[in-house]
């Protein structure tokens, strides 16, 4: 058994077209990679724009929010494989970041009239809000991914959840900043569609570049073998450390667009309903790759709205159904467990779309 | 008494045991020889079913123990003292040597066991009561074969029982392996130091490459001096 | 003094029902390393059990607590027989994802099957009343709550150490494989250990039925998480370190709730865990943990 896993380690590390003896081919075609990732987002995203009605548009910034936090998952998750349970956390940090920054000072006096060290009477430009909001998450990140880095697993896991359950806690009682349980309104909404397909792009490339960089190959040996990893002189802490920051940002970033197109936001928002969902997205699609977190939201984004709809009870030929509070959670909990007994690596498996693409392509030619 | 016929057992794409066939008699001690690598664990852990062999059939007194569990097999009759001696560290002697007699529903036969394997060796009976893992490794081995004859088994399987021990040490557990013979208990013995083995052996089998290279009574060995050189050496 | 002896009897009540959870996911963790993430999920079957049962017309308090017991480890059994035997080989995180998965569905099973507020039980309440010795007046659950959860893990202590079961469930956290050689069947053992772990969250149950007075679809998911935190600063997998996780928790907790003023006690959970990291920062194996060698478990 232990044999099998190791071989099976060792061909799932050399699979990948990694930054072998070209470093420049090698990132030009790890870019092509993430840019053919997103194609199906671009797709998706532009016939929206274009034929959907406004409920699918405000349906499908959401999904693109989920796309980029899953993506931001991914980066932690698929290469130092450690689950991690505290990402929403950062989404949450993100947005409130902006929220305290960058909304308009008469909405302040009614909302947070005592935010401390000035906030009440600060107002920045959205984009310097982003900004800020960014170095902010990133350096409860690098505090966080200090301790992360250096436990086990599992513990690192359970740190995770702790992470989360510390954040929220403070969202809710430190009033005068988060405005507690009540939602947080009037935050520019400065984001639409366009821009939100412009960030998952740049959010898949990437993911999709750390992935295939030099680190990326070294955390993913780590995760198979870390005694060999070690062996060969790979800093596995440090590399944990790092994708744990760059997830963090990817997370942060989806807070700061989810609150500029929504407008309010909520600490619950940022809690485990989150995690579970995003949670279940990249399992289903396969965590391994980026392509599995974008292959997840598609696929989890149309089902789950399905789903709803019948959750909040239906007329079906004529009879109207009850309302079934908890049939998404337990779709999700049911994707989630039958695809960790038939299927681990999910839908997409070991390759990104071009791999498989261009093995399709090498098949047919032969 | 045990047959195994054409085992073959896979790690993903790699071959371990290639079409292996062995036969072991009632009664006798059997030697199966081989470098590093050469399959002789992989069979071991196929006999047991820790691994299940890709194909080929065991045979265990006339009854097709095959696709039997582990668990089992030990039931059956069939024990193995595994490679490494694998000790449970964390329990003292005695609970190893009672966790040994797990199958066994005769708490009487089971005590006056323990107290003839510690008669047998004075050392465990001094450490009865402390953690198996302070125990250096000669003891450790002393302890494993003990405790896999707490189940009385028809059948034992040793795993490299020379391994990692001082000479002086190898001679003392071949001298108990030949005494358990004498005693009456069909052994297959698996080694990489084929002097000790070939001691008390009654037949040979040269494995390598996951293959069976030779076979025949020990002195056969002997003649076949490039064979010996080959695959055992010293 | 007697606020000191409050509060001590506090910490100690507190600190015995983490120890209980978290010992029930050190047994499943140490012998086949998963993450019991449906810990939380055992004690919501258990405490809905009661419910139902003292909605069907039960009224007997001693029938409410075996049931409780009962149901928590028959639903664990189930749990792993469903749910974990499939990945029961696989990866840590593997096993860990199922066990989330599973949480999931169970609590959401609660909403959709009974109701997501909510549900008051009453049948145990007659265990939480006032007990006055001379001056001191003390709750009854607390006491209890520490002597149960003492008694429990002193059975649980002879089991381990005296029965060949419990010989082996110890055997095989260390390495499964071998205990499969001594002939002892490897689906008993997790049985066993799981029927354990269900049980100690049955204790829990009843307490925490008591204390509530009522149900609610996560009554069990904060417990848990809390459990683990207990098992994480105790060395994970170590029995004995979750005990002691466990206790130092309810400590912890406890001594912020009289530290902090009162306004700022709502971050008592937040500094709680603060700490904790805090600690792990020193001891990432945690407290009683020792490094595990890799290639321990192999075959």
């Amino acid at each position: 058994m232990a044999r099998f896993e190791v071989s099976q380690a060792i061909e799932e590390t050399a699979s990948p077209p990694a930054a072998v003896a070209q470093p420049r081919a090698a990132l030009t075609r790890s870019l092509i990679g993430g840019l053919v990732t997103s194609l199906p987002v671009l797709v998706v995203g532009l016939l929206i724009l274009n034929f959907a009605p406004t409920y699918y548009t405000y349906l499908a910034l959401g999904a693109f929010v989920n796309l980029i936090v899953v993506v931001g998952l991914q980066v932690f998750m698929g290469n130092s494989n450690i689950a991690n349970l505290g990402h929403s956390a950062f989404v949450g940090l993100g947005a409130y970041g902006v929220a305290i920054l960058s909304t308009p000072l008469a909405m302040k006096k009614l909302s947070i009239p005592n935010a401390p060290f000035g906030f009440a009477t600060l107002q920045l430009d959205p984009v310097s809000s982003a900004l800020i909001a960014l170095i902010m998450v990133g350096i409860v990140a690098a505090v966080s991914g200090k301790v992360i880095s250096r436990l086990s697993g599992v513990a690192a896991t359970i740190v995770s959840l702790a992470l989360l359950i510390i954040v929220h806690s403070v969202f809710l009682n430190w009033t005068n900043l988060f405005k507690g349980n009540q939602a947080f309104f009037g935050i520019p909404k400065v984001v639409g569609l366009p821009w939100m397909m412009v960030f998952s792009v740049v959010v898949i490339v990437l993911a999709r570049l750390f992935k295939d960089s030099r680190w990326g190959l070294q955390l993913r040996a780590s995760a198979q073998s870390p005694q060999a990893a070690a062996a060969l002189g790979i800093d596995a802490r440090r590399l944990r450390l790092m994708s744990w920051v760059l997830s963090a940002l990817i997370c942060g970033l989806a807070g700061v667009l989810y609150a500029y197109f929504a407008g309010t936001i909520s600490p619950k928002l940022f809690y485990f309903q989150m995690i579970f969902n995003t949670l279940a997205m990249l399992i289903l699609g396969g965590m391994a790759t980026v392509t599995g977190a974008v292959t997840g939201v598609i696929v989890l984004s149309v089902g789950l709205e399905f789903i709803r709809s019948i959750e909040s009870g239906v007329t079906i030929a004529g009879i109207q159904l009850p309302q079934l509070l908890g049939l998404s959670g337990v779709a999700l909990g049911v994707v989630i467990v039958l695809c960790m007994a038939f299927r681990p690596s999910g839908i997409s498996g070991r390759y990104e779309l071009d791999e498989l693409l261009s093995r399709l392509f090498r098949r047919n030619a032969k | 008494m045990l047959s195994v016929d054409n085992l073959v057992v896979r790690y993903g794409a790699v071959s371990a045991v290639r079409d292996l066939s062995l036969k072991v008699g009632r009664g006798e001690l059997v030697a199966l020889l081989g470098p590093n690598g050469a399959g002789k664990s992989s069979t071991i852990n196929a006999l047991t079913g820790l691994v299940t062999p890709a194909s080929g059939r065991i045979v265990l007194d006339g009854q097709d123990i095959s696709r039997v569990r582990t668990e089992d097999r030990i039931r059956a009759g069939l024990t193995s003292t595994p490679e490494g001696r694998h000790i449970f560290a964390n329990l003292t002697v005695g609970e190893n040597l009672r966790l040994g007699a797990a199958i066994r529903r005769d708490p009487k036969g089971v005590r006056q066991d323990i107290e003839r394997f510690l008669a047998l060796f004075p050392v465990l009976s001094e450490r009865y009561g402390q953690a198996a893992g302070t125990l250096s490794g000669g003891e450790q081995q002393m302890l494993a074969i003990a405790r896999s004859l707490m189940s009385r088994p028809k059948l034992l399987l040793l795993d490299e029982p020379s391994l990692g021990l001082a000479p002086k040490i190898v001679v003392q557990i071949f001298d108990f392996i030949g005494e358990l013979k004498a005693e009456g208990l069909t052994l297959l013995v698996v080694e990489q130091n084929a002097r000790q083995a070939l001691r008390f052996a009654d037949r040979v089998y040269v494995v390598s490459a996951g293959t069976l290279r030779h076979s025949g009574p020990p002195s056969s060995l002997a003649d076949e001096h490039g064979l010996f050189n080959l695959y055992i050496g010293g | 003094m007697d606020y000191a002896l409050q509060q001590l009897l506090n910490a100690l009540a507190f600190g015995a029902e983490y120890s209980l959870v978290a010992l029930g996911l050190a047994v499943v963790f140490s012998i086949m390393g998963l993450v019991n993430f449906a810990h939380g999920e055992i004690i919501g079957v258990s405490a809905y059990s009661v419910f139902l049962a003292a909605a069907l017309g039960l009224t007997s308090p001693i029938v409410a607590v075996l049931l409780a017991v009962a149901a928590a480890a028959l639903a664990a059994v189930a749990f792993e027989r469903v749910a974990f035997r499939p990945v029961r080989y696989a990866p840590t995180t593997t096993g860990l994802l199922t066990a989330f998965g599973v949480s999931i569905v169970v609590q959401n099973l609660f909403m959709l099957l009974i109701s997501p507020k909510p549900q008051s039980v009453s049948i145990l309440n007659g265990l939480n009343q006032m007990w006055f010795f001379g001056p001191f007046a003390v709750s009854s659950l607390q006491v209890m709550e520490l002597i149960v959860s003492g008694l429990t893990i002193l059975a649980l202590v002879l089991f381990l150490n005296r029965s060949t079961l419990g010989l082996a469930i110890r055997a095989a956290s260390r390495d499964f494989a071998t205990v499969r050689l001594m002939g002892i069947k490897a689906n008993r053992v997790i049985a066993t250990a799981f029927a354990i772990s269900g049980a100690l969250a049955g204790i829990a149950a009843v307490f925490i039925i008591a204390r509530r007075g009522s149900v609610s679809p996560d009554l069990g998911f904060s417990l848990v998480l809390k459990a683990f935190v207990a098992c994480v600063i105790g060395g994970f997998g170590s029995l004995a370190g979750a005990a002691a996780g466990g206790m130092l928790l309810g400590f912890i907790e406890v001594g912020l709730l009289v530290a902090l003023p009162q306004e700022y006690g709502g971050f008592k959970d937040a500094l709680t865990y603060v700490i904790i990291v805090a600690l792990l920062v020193y001891r990432p194996e945690g407290l009683l943990g020792q490094r595990v060698e890799l290639g321990d478990k192999e075959i």
